[in-house]
């Protein structure tokens, strides 16, 4: 008897070691005031921070492979004219209001995302040429398209398309993202707008997906906080008011990651680098040749030293090197390695010369300035500043104005500028369709090349992920080839993190954390 | 009286259209659509965006949409905000109590501080005291709120580990950023009561009371401090507009909840229903403190109230 109970003593001490013991709590840094959290209206990145882990989507995707895996959804089939996709869901999944999930309210969601009336900034359009939905039955659900769309997986997969509570969404209307309801392995306490949003660990939960570690979340509450300017957030982490942070300055990353009570977790970011478009419609960025001379007169790797203390890797090409259906071709077959003789040959050959001996060039009495639009974030004054710095050098003159967003917005699509940096982050290379398919709203090079066009178009349609890889290869290409934009860099998130914060890993899109995975350090 | 009080009234009325007004010409002359804005990043198709400019009413000619404001303004509706999807006043709702309250508490701190100050460079005049209660008052005068806030974070916080760095809360989230705040309003405020109250030191009435044998403290906080104070209240009154301005890089720099935040969101954003809402109620504030010094003054020197009267 005695021998039993230190036997079943034993075991318990083991099983309790093995699996985590729910409790404590976290705060964790966001960078944004986000604008407006309801992820099936609200476009903000910062939203998903949260938020992925209260909501669950249709499938999931391995950061790790590129897969899609099961959901929401146990699985899927797409109609060969890849027009129509039935999902068949998992059974046993309830909301965090007691609400059962199942087609309809799949429907319910999806309806809701493109209805005019709820003015969706994003959700909406990650659809594509969504046509409607159809319930089968309680657990089969069809999206219905009317062309072929590659990134719907892909857009599925993130939480502005995951799965709201019916019953709470038509309790609250517009005031529904303080009160948010989902099916994931946390539950949404408060938001206090401005202050803080509160989440709890759901003991319910049971059906993540595989790529989850844990079964059910370990810490017990996660309390977010916003720190929007940037030299505030490491203070946050060392007088203990902030226990993980996203996008600590470059300097204090240095800083913090000499501590010992910290740690840095850089998480590249896949999507478009941070790059410089260049006006190829407006003189004398029309001149392949001066293109090609900006970028051997750019010095990159000092560039991305001097900005970014060597944080994120230097870019080559439109990809980041992490974003599926990246090239590394791209960077081997262009590198435009710095080489400022080859970029003063080339501005010799296209015609300009110091004539007047000013130390500008000019070329039938025009000096050679470019207008630089600049934003305010990412660091684009600062690279726009060193830009200019370096071709001051070769003789070029740079004239530089930073706007705000919609004003740098208004400016690129009036052909205003020379030259105007932008970074995008998305998973999908169907990306590349926003800035040089000739039609898209961030053409900012102002390209016309219609085999490009086509190219882009074909990769939104086709699903085979070996065809599409050509295709996005041959875009990348393209776009070094005719030198449409200067590459900087990939971006990177530095993580601040405590080191009593364990086992943080994070998505496909590398901004959204895996809230259910943390651990406390003992 | 009442003709007087209804005076006021209808200059606060004034005012406040004046300020909804301006608000809504000078977001039309900012260059940058708001739709696009909303949209570009998502990949909408231009038809995409021309029909949200539409839904938002951006297409129909200017008289119309101020028309369409002002009705909805006296209906009391300041309308939903673009980027949220919520309501403005809601959201100013939400947002209005912490700016309020360290507004508040700021003002306490430059008042206190700035009369201090300023009294005590009067009182010591042309001695040490005096230099350094005016250097003082200057650095708080011309420091940015930006980075004296930060300095005191890497102090109280990061290196005494006395108070909170960031966030809203009790009084403990509270103190830093009113100090901060507080600190570049006593600046302006000391060095007025400071010349006011070497003014008043030379006046006649004090001379009298000096004559009469009354004791040195007494005269000062008794007489001449009271004198003081009313210019202090007007330049705080005055200073309304800056403290509103402050409360922006404060509440960015302690990552506090506030209007300045919403406002600096709403305009980089051309969420033009917010920053409308924001700036109605930062007329309604002005309008208010104004009115409050003015009767505070009054009550403070009795030839205004015969006048008033």
């Amino acid at each position: 008897m005695k021998r039993f109970f230190l036997l079943a003593l034993l075991l318990t001490l083991l099983l309790a070691g093995c699996a985590p013991r729910p409790g404590g709590r976290i705060v964790y840094g966001l960078t944004l005031s986000p604008s407006g959290i309801d992820p099936h209206v609200n476009a903000s990145s910062e939203l998903g921070i949260p938020l992925t882990s209260v909501y669950d989507t249709l499938v999931y995707q391995d950061p790790a492979t590129g897969e899609f895996v099961p959901g929401l959804a146990e699985r899927w089939e797409v109609s060969d004219d890849g027009r129509v996709y039935t999902f068949h869901l998992r059974r046993g999944v309830t909301f965090h209001d007691g609400t059962p999930f199942n087609a309809e309210a799949v429907r319910f969601n999806l309806e809701r995302i493109t209805s005019d009336e709820l003015a969706s900034q994003k959700a909406r359009f990650m659809l594509g040429p969504y046509e409607g939905v159809e319930v089968v039955d309680e657990t089969t659900v069809r999206i219905l398209l009317s062309e072929p769309f590659a990134p719907l997986l892909d857009s599925l997969s993130q939480v502005y398309l995951g799965m709201a509570s019916p019953a709470a969404v038509e309790q609250w209307g517009t005031e529904y993202q303080l009160h948010q309801v989902g099916t994931g392995p946390y539950m949404f306490v408060e938001y206090v707008p401005g202050d803080h949003l509160l989440l709890r660990r759901n003991p319910d939960y049971a059906w993540g997906p595989p790529i989850y570690e844990h079964n059910t979340a370990t810490v017990e509450e996660i309390e977010f906080r916003f720190f929007t300017d940037p030299a505030t957030r490491s203070p946050a982490l060392e007088t203990g008011e902030a226990d993980v942070m996203g996008e600590i300055p470059p300097q204090d990353a240095a800083r913090l990651s000499q501590s010992e009570d910290f740690r840095i977790e850089a998480v590249p970011i896949p999507g478009v680098s941070l790059m410089f478009f260049m006006n190829t419609t407006r003189p004398p960025l029309d001149d392949l040749r001066v293109r090609q001379a900006l970028l051997y007169g750019t010095d990159r790797p000092a560039i991305v030293s001097t900005v970014f203390r060597d944080t994120s890797p230097v870019a080559y090409g439109p990809l980041s090197a992490v974003t599926f259906g990246y090239d590394p071709a791209v960077r081997t077959e262009y590198p435009y390695s710095y080489d400022p003789a080859r970029a003063a040959a080339l501005l010799a050959e296209a015609g300009w010369a110091d004539s007047d001996g000013d130390g500008l060039l000019d070329r039938d009495g025009q000096p050679l300035t470019l207008d630089m639009v600049l934003m305010g974030w990412g660091f684009m004054p600062e690279v726009g500043q060193l830009l200019a710095a370096q071709w001051a050098e070769l003789g070029i003159g740079v004239n530089s104005r930073v706007v705000s967003y919609p004003e740098a917005l208004q400016a690129a699509s009036e052909g205003q500028h020379h030259l105007i940096p932008f970074t995008l982050s998305g998973s999908d290379p169907d990306i590349l369709r926003k800035f040089f398919h000739s039609q898209a709203g961030f053409n900012w090079s102002l390209v016309n090349d219609p085999e490009m066009d086509g190219w882009l178009e074909e990769g939104a349609r086709v699903s085979d992920p070996a065809q599409r890889a050509t295709l996005y290869s041959q875009v990348q290409r393209r776009v070094m080839e005719q030198a449409l934009v200067i590459p900087i860099r990939d971006y990177v998130n530095p993580n601040g993190v405590s080191n009593r914060v364990q086992n943080l890993r994070f998505d496909a899109r590398g901004w959204f954390p895996w809230l259910i995975d943390v651990t406390l350090a003992r | 009286m009442v003709r007087n009080a209804a005076r006021r009234l209808l200059e606060a009325a004034f005012v406040l259209w004046l300020a909804a007004t301006l608000a809504f010409l000078a977001l039309q002359l900012t260059p940058g659509d708001p739709a696009q804005a909303l949209l570009a990043a998502s990949g909408a198709t231009p038809e995409q965006v021309a029909a949200r400019r539409a839904q938002l009413g951006l297409d129909d000619p200017l008289p119309l949409q101020y028309l369409r404001y002002l009705m909805e303004l006296l209906r009391g509706d300041l309308g939903q905000s673009w980027l949220h999807g919520r309501s403005v006043g809601r959201m100013i709702a939400e947002q209005l109590p912490p700016t309020v309250e360290l507004a508040l508490a700021a003002t306490a701190v430059g008042v206190t501080l700035g009369v201090a100050l300023g009294t005590l460079a009067a009182a010591r005049r042309d001695t040490w005291l005096d230099a350094a209660a005016t250097a003082l008052a200057v650095v708080g005068l011309s420091t940015p709120v930006y980075g004296s806030g930060l300095l005191a974070i890497l102090l109280f916080s990061l290196h005494l580990r006395w108070l909170p760095a960031s966030g809203t809360g009790g009084l403990a989230h509270l103190l830093l950023p009113a100090l901060v705040l507080g600190f570049a309003l006593a600046g302006s405020i000391a060095r007025v009561v400071r010349s006011r109250v070497v003014e008043v030191l030379g006046a006649p009435f004090v001379l009298a009371a000096r004559a009469r044998g009354v004791s040195g403290r007494r005269l000062l906080l008794g007489h001449v401090l009271r004198a003081a104070l009313g210019p202090a209240l007007m330049v705080t009154a005055l200073q309304f507009g800056f403290l509103l301005g402050g409360a922006v890089v404060t509440e960015s720099v302690f990552a506090r909840q506030g209007l300045g935040r919403l406002a600096l969101q709403a305009i980089l954003w051309r969420d033009l229903p917010v920053v409308r809402g924001v700036v109605l109620v930062g007329a309604l504030a002005y309008v208010l403190s104004n009115l409050l010094a003015d009767l505070a003054q009054t009550a403070l020197d009795p030839r205004l109230r015969e006048e008033a009267t």
